[in-house]
Parts: C-alpha cells; structure tokens; sequence
C-alpha cells in the first residue's frame, strides 16, 4: 500500500504570499536612509567640539522650573529617545511640561582618541549643565543618564552635586562584574590596551558584532521574517525601520575614554567600589545625595538589572526610589509600555520634585 | 633523533631570511647610495623594517589561525548540539502552516539559548579576547609597514600625526577648563 502524502495547501499560499511581500517591500516602504529620525522640533544651542546640546520646543503653555537634561549613551545615537511621534520619551516629558534638554554626543574621530572620562564629564556635560543654569537661571538642574550615559551623570553628580537637584539613572552601567550580559563577557576579556594604542578609537564595528550576537537568532532571523510578512501594516513597518535605522548608526568611542571605561568598569568595577578617579579626583558614590530614581528591565540583555540596581544601594540619598519594568532595554525607553507606565511614573516622581 | 619544534623551524626561517636581508642589503647598499635620490632612496633604507614586519606577521598568522580555527569549532560544535536537540523536541516533519510555525518557535528558542550560553561562557570570551589580540597585532604590523612607506615617501608617520593629536587635545583641555573658570566667575560677579 502506497502512503498519500500532500502538502498543506496553506503552506504553499503562505510561502507565495510572503514571496509576493519581499517582492513589493520596496514599492511599499521607504529606504532607511530616507526616513528622518528627528521627531520633535528642537534648536541646537551650543555647540562643543563634535559635541551638541538640543533644547526641544516646549508643548505645553506652563512648565515645571527645574529643566532635565538627557545625557544619552555612547552607544548609538540620542535618536532612540525620540524615534517615533507615538513612542517618543522627548515629546512625553514635554507633554508632562517639562523643559527638556539633549545632549548629543557626536561623532568623533581619529583626532578624538584622547578624550577621556574627564573631557566627558568635566568638559563637555559640566559645560552644558552650566549653560542650562544659566538659560533657566536656576541654581540646579534635574539630570537622567541613560545606560552608558548613565555611567558619565553618575560620575558628573558625585563631582558637582551642586548643580544636580534630581538624577534620573535609566539602566545605568555601574557594577561590571554583577553584569550578567554577553556584552560584558566579552569586555572582560578584552585586551583594550592593545585595541587603543593600535586602532585608537574603539570601531563601530566592534558593536556591531557584539549586537550580532544578542539572541542571533531571534534578532537575526525571525525579526526580517516578521517585517516583511508584516509589510502592509504601515504603523508596524515605520517603527520598525526607524530602529533599524538607529540600530545602525554608531559611532565609535574615544580611545582614552573606551580604554578606562572597560578596565574601571567592567574589568576592575572600580565605580562601585569607590575607587575611580577621573581627572585626578575621586569619585564617591555616596556624595550622591539628591532624591534619585532608579529605572531598570528584568529583560534588558545589554545592561542587566542586577549592574544597574546596586547604584540604588550604593547613593547617599535619603529619596530614592528604585522601578522594575518588565521589558528589554530599548523597551524601556521607547514602547508602548514606556508611554504608559515607565514615563507617567518618572513623570510623576520628577512633577513632585522640580 | 630529535624532532624539530614547529617554533625552532620558524625560528630557523627567520634567521635565514634576515641573513640574507641583511647581507643583501650590506652589499648594495654602496650601488644605491650612488644611484638612488629622493623617496626611493629612503625606502631602500627601510626596506629591511618590511621584511622584518612581513616575517612577524606570519608568526602572528599562526597564532590568529588556531585561535579562528577554535571560534569556528565552538560555533558549530554548539550548532550541532543545538540541531540535535531540536530533532529531539521536534522529531516530525511538519505538515501544516501551524506546526511550522510551532517547529520556528522550537529552532529559534533552542538556538538563541545555546548560543547566548556559548557567548556567555568564559572559554568563549578568553578565546574572542584572543582572536581579537592576534586580529590588532596584524593591524599594529600593517601600520609599520604603511609607516615606512608614508616615511619613503616625506609624510608623517602614524605616530608623528598622534603627537599632533595628543598635543591638541591637552591644549583644548587647558583652554577648556580655563574658559569655564571665567564663566563661572562671571556668573558669580552678576550674581553679586
């Protein structure tokens, strides 16, 4: 007796349907190179070597007098904490009626090496916080570090508390050797000494291959496969592609900057010890003793829960407060999840205080 | 017998070849020095640091090849483990749209969680530091030999435009903090 064997006609029709889809994909959608990431309307304000400082255009008719400036990470661009119109952190704040400064970090190059923890931290953001008191005429500012940006408000607050009155630490990179990520297996065992004096500044494509192997499969595989057999769904393929895009675009880190960063952080985990020096000075995590909200995801596979929370144990502060959200770490800061509970909760927090 | 160690032959080599770099260049040196002017002239000079350059890169070769040949053995040796538990969880060959859909769930989860473990373990990231080593210390050679020929050719160097850099940067660190000491004692002039 011969065994019948047919093929599920569904299969057939999903296979020329998805072929149908990657077919039509460049009629449907636009390149990545022509979508613009500037979501919100802002003005460049100042300007320091490749460095900026955004400020957006306020939203609302009344806004809180203390403004919050963004130190974003050196990973990637600032455009992430403004990708999209629905999910954008900028333009959320500044519905909330908060004056919302931007510190863009540039692009630097092979004349950067040189710049240090200490051009970061007391060059350019001490220079921009400076800038803001001024503008605002305030005594402080509120200030939010976000993963590596994080890294660099925190060792900023510990030497110039007096220009801080709230800190916003979003999954910051603090205690290295609780981080639990492919990320710092492999910065543990780099010899960056070598990286440094030979290429200088740390190449983008070093990200490249340590996001390549986050979930490989999943990002590398299913992600494309979900995007074109969702091409017709406009919102979907748009915020989609914007992060695509910004996935993308990295710049590289300064030589001297990177080199400290692995050894201090991730290598020797200096920060959480009290035992760092930038610039000849010490940094104490226990002269951080303004009110701070900590901001971590149980699911973030870049910077762990358990790198981040220990800055929450480790402040001086008496208010401080510590958020578990149950998202990854660009889920964090730009998802639905983000607009409805991560952002009204810093919101609050911050309305109460500034 | 003794065996020759694969070390004491490259050493072996490398004498030889430096011997005859050396003589060689020794013998002609006189015939260049006369005939030999302008850029030409100092690249025959430095001709010897490239060959010395070359001879290293091949022992940095050696090494960079064991430790991509062990990358390459983790990857598919987790590979085919993971494989192998798939066709366990997932033993038939699927008929229908839903039972993919149900054998990609299965692949995927497998195979993200075998290799994020791979990438997680320390035997990983010791030989990636490695690999990446002997990857820079081919860069580093590259770089000496493309300092020779900028040199031959009256440019500078990798390490002449770094000073250049270097000397920069501290200038602008100077000039830096001393603009933002004005402007905080501005401000506190205005505040008085």
């Amino acid at each position: 007796m011969q065994s019948e064997s047919r093929v599920d006609p569904k299969i057939i029709e999903e296979i020329l349907k998805f072929s149908k889809n990657v077919i039509e994909a460049p009629n449907l959608v636009a390149a990545p190179d022509e979508i613009s990431l500037e979501v919100t309307p802002h003005d460049v304000v100042q300007e320091m070597d490749k460095t900026r400082l955004l400020h957006y255009k306020p939203l609302t008719d009344k806004q809180h007098k203390t403004p919050l400036l963004i130190s974003y990470a050196l990973i990637n661009r600032y455009h992430i904490l403004d990708i999209h119109p629905e999910k954008s952190w900028v333009k959320n704040l500044l519905q909330q009626g908060f004056d919302v400064y931007m510190l863009d970090w540039g692009t630097p190059t092979s004349m950067d090496k040189y710049l240090d923890f200490d051009d970061y931290v007391n060059g350019y953001l001490d220079s921009y916080v400076e800038y803001i008191k001024n503008e605002s005429s305030v005594e402080k500012i509120s200030l939010q570090g976000y993963c590596t940006g994080g890294t660099i408000a925190t060792v900023y607050i510990t030497l110039h508390p007096e220009s801080v009155k709230n800190y916003v630490a979003t999954a910051p990179v603090i205690d290295g050797w609780r981080d639990t990520t492919v990320i710092s297996n492999l910065a543990k065992h780099m010899d960056v000494d070598k990286m440094v004096e030979t290429i200088g500044n740390m190449p983008p494509e070093f990200m490249y291959y340590c996001f390549s192997v986050l979930k490989p499969f999943e990002q590398g595989i299913e992600k494309y496969i979900k995007f074109f057999k969702n091409i017709d769904n406009k919102k979907y393929v748009d915020s989609f592609l914007r992060v695509e895009k910004w996935l993308g675009d990295t710049p590289p880190i300064p030589g001297a900057l990177f080199r400290q960063w692995i050894k201090d952080i991730y290598q020797d985990n200096l920060l959480i010890q009290n035992k760092m020096y930038v610039g000849g000075r010490h940094i104490d995590l226990k002269k951080i003793d303004m009110p701070i909200f900590t901001q971590v995801a149980v699911g973030d596979h870049l910077v762990s829960p358990e790198c981040s929370m220990p800055l929450h144990y480790a402040v001086g502060s008496e208010d401080k407060t510590l958020r578990m959200y149950p998202t990854g770490h660009v889920g964090m800061i730009a998802s639905s999840l983000s607009q409805k509970k991560v952002l009204p909760e810093l919101g609050q927090w911050l309305a109460e205080r500034s | 017998m003794q065996q020759e160690s694969p070390k004491d032959v490259t050493d072996y080599y490398k004498h030889l070849s430096l011997f005859w770099t050396d003589i060689i260049h020794l013998m002609l040196s006189k015939p260049q020095a006369l005939t030999s002017i302008g850029p030409m002239r100092a690249f025959a000079t430095n001709s010897k640091k490239i060959t010395t350059e070359l001879i290293d890169i091949n022992e940095v070769l050696l090494e960079f090849n064991q430790y991509i040949t062990e990358y390459y053995k983790q990857l598919s040796d987790t590979w085919s483990v993971a494989q192998k538990k798939v066709n366990l969880k997932a033993p038939d060959v699927p008929q229908d749209v839903e039972q993919i859909e149900a054998f990609k769930r299965i692949w995927i989860d497998i195979f993200d969680n075998d290799f994020t473990e791979l990438f997680d373990s320390g035997k990983f990231g010791e030989n990636y530091g490695k690999l990446v080593s002997k990857e820079i210390e081919l860069t580093k050679h590259w770089n000496n030999i493309t300092n020779v020929i900028l040199k031959s050719a009256n440019l500078p160097s990798k390490e002449e435009i770094d000073e250049i850099y270097k000397e920069m940067h501290s200038l602008k660190k100077r000039v830096g903090k001393l603009e933002l000491e004005l402007k905080k004692r501005k401000m506190k002039k205005n505040a008085k």
